[in-house]
């Protein structure tokens, strides 16, 4: 056994050992090479789809619970062949991240195992942390970055030490220091610059995977929002750059931010769907008419205070209902898709349970105790 | 990388040799003789050994133990694997000459130091 194979032997240990001490879980070994990224998915029997995370664990896994994906004892994929999208912001306004990163992606595998499907999609506040715009972050969340990037670092030096010449060294070219902030947060935030950056080891090997738009059956899924112009520069093509941006290249420059990433009429910022009933619906209908296939949008991004609900006869269909403790702190809600048809809205709100009188009868049919569904 | 394991791990001609006699050849390779030196070296060992012989689905979920183990000694000795400490290689990179300004970073307002008072 020569030395390069033991040292690639010790880097992998090391890899799973720094995830375990960092989030306490053992992920998957990963397979390579990474699957292409898809973008078209056939309509799946059941599909569920859930809002905003904004780094509120329990929230976030009370969601996936109610969705009927998550085991809540175990964390574990319990939704076998369902399909489940996330539609964006893991990140910022909570503490526990990193934490949700790491569940998803065990979940993604799991649910491949289990013959389903889980498709996360990428945020305005994934976008911004990746292009260092720290404005949201938590002081928990930078504790739960400067911890990673303490075991990173370990983690670096042991791949050294055991002979791995390919140690990057992912904090390089990141100050050390920082003008204007307190000096307690510069661990913290350089941290959260080298693990998020494009190429980053955060972004490269977790957010790689989010797609910034996901078609599946007929419901198209994106953060903020599609305009015209965007159907129009082609859905794969964006999921396909917006990749490239964020995997970075170890020998090139990383290219830059997508401009479809950026500003209020950006994929992952646009809110012209999702303010209140005055819903432009003969452009929604246009648009949507632009893609093959295409019924309804399902957005995120633009908190409902009301709950999931829809507009333009169900083709507009925003699901943020703002669960994150850190804005709002929002009752669980998750929409779900029948056979590419039935749409239900499951709720954690009390008002809908069993056993409640419930004068309308869809609201009745639900699936366990404390899960009510809306009409 | 599941390649490069088996191909590490299979180098053997021997079938039957046990997962638990590659893991010791594993570890007395000279290249891992640094990892298992200086304070942390025993628990390096033992996690290591662990995960390498584990064949849960998730591999090394069985090593709860020993990885604890490693974790907490190096909180105890941060620079239990620096190669500073065993001495190898002390020419240190010459990093971090970036400033902030190359950088468009936002900090958020909780974090930014509190103007002083002009009068």
């Amino acid at each position: 056994m020569d030395c390069q194979n033991i040292s690639s032997l010790i880097s992998n240990f090391v890899d799973n050992f720094i995830d375990f001490t960092v989030c306490g879980i053992f992920l998957p070994q990963p397979t390579n090479p990474s699957p292409p990224p898809q973008t078209i998915f056939p309509s799946p029997p059941r599909l569920v789809a859930i809002g905003d995370f904004h780094g509120d664990y329990p929230k976030s896994t009370q969601a996936m619970t109610l969705a009927g994906i998550l085991d809540p004892a175990t964390h574990r994929w319990s939704g076998g062949s369902s399909f489940m999208v996330q539609v964006g912001d893991i990140f910022d306004r909570g503490g526990n991240e990193i934490k949700l990163i790491y569940l998803l992606h065990r979940l993604k595998h799991e649910a491949t195992l289990a013959g389903g499907n889980l498709v996360t999609i990428l945020g305005n506040h994934e976008v911004m942390n990746m292009n260092y715009d720290f404005r949201y972050v938590t002081r928990e969340g930078l504790i739960e970055f400067e911890r990673w990037g303490w075991w990173f670092k370990k983690g670096m030096d042991m791949k050294k030490l055991g002979g791995d010449e390919d140690v990057r060294d992912v904090f390089d070219g990141l100050p050390v220091s920082f003008e204007g902030v307190e000096r307690k947060y510069w661990n913290g935030f350089r941290a959260r610059m080298a693990a998020l950056r494009p190429n980053g080891p955060i972004a490269s090997r977790f957010l790689q995977d989010y797609k910034t738009v996901a078609v599946v059956g007929d419901s198209v899924f994106v953060h903020g929002g599609l305009l015209k112009e965007h159907v129009e520069h082609g859905l794969e093509k964006i999921n396909s750059e917006v990749r490239d941006w964020i995997r970075g290249s170890p020998t090139t420059k990383t290219t830059k931010c997508p401009d479809y990433l950026l500003g209020g009429l950006s994929v992952v910022w646009l809110r012209k769907f999702s303010y209140g009933s005055n819903c432009d619906c003969e452009q929604l209908q246009s648009i949507l008419s632009s893609i093959p296939g295409a019924a309804r949008m399902v957005m995120g991004h633009t908190i409902q205070r009301e709950g999931i609900n829809s507009v333009c006869d169900n083709q507009a269909l925003r699901i943020d209902v703002g669960l994150s403790k850190g804005c709002g702190n929002g009752i669980p809600e998750v929409l779900e898709i029948t056979g590419g048809k039935e749409i239900r809205i499951l709720t954690s709100n009390l008002l809908y349970r069993r056993s409640d009188p419930v004068p309308d009868k869809k609201k009745a049919e639900f699936l366990a105790p404390e899960v009510g569904v809306k009409a | 990388m599941e390649s490069l394991i088996a191909e590490a791990t299979s180098y053997s001609k021997d079938e039957n040799e046990s997962l638990e006699v590659r893991a010791q050849k594993a570890l007395e390779c000279p290249c891992v003789a640094n990892l298992r030196k200086g304070p942390c070296g025993t628990q390096f060992t033992d996690a290591f050994l662990c995960f390498m012989k584990s064949t849960s689905e998730e591999k090394g979920s069985d090593c709860v133990h020993p990885f604890v183990a490693l974790q907490d000694c190096i909180k105890t000795y941060p620079d239990a694997f620096s190669e500073d400490i065993i001495g190898d290689n002390i020419s240190k990179k010459e990093v971090d000459k970036a400033t902030v300004q190359d950088y468009k970073f936002i900090p958020p307002r909780w974090s930014v130091k509190a103007k002083q008072q002009i009068s």
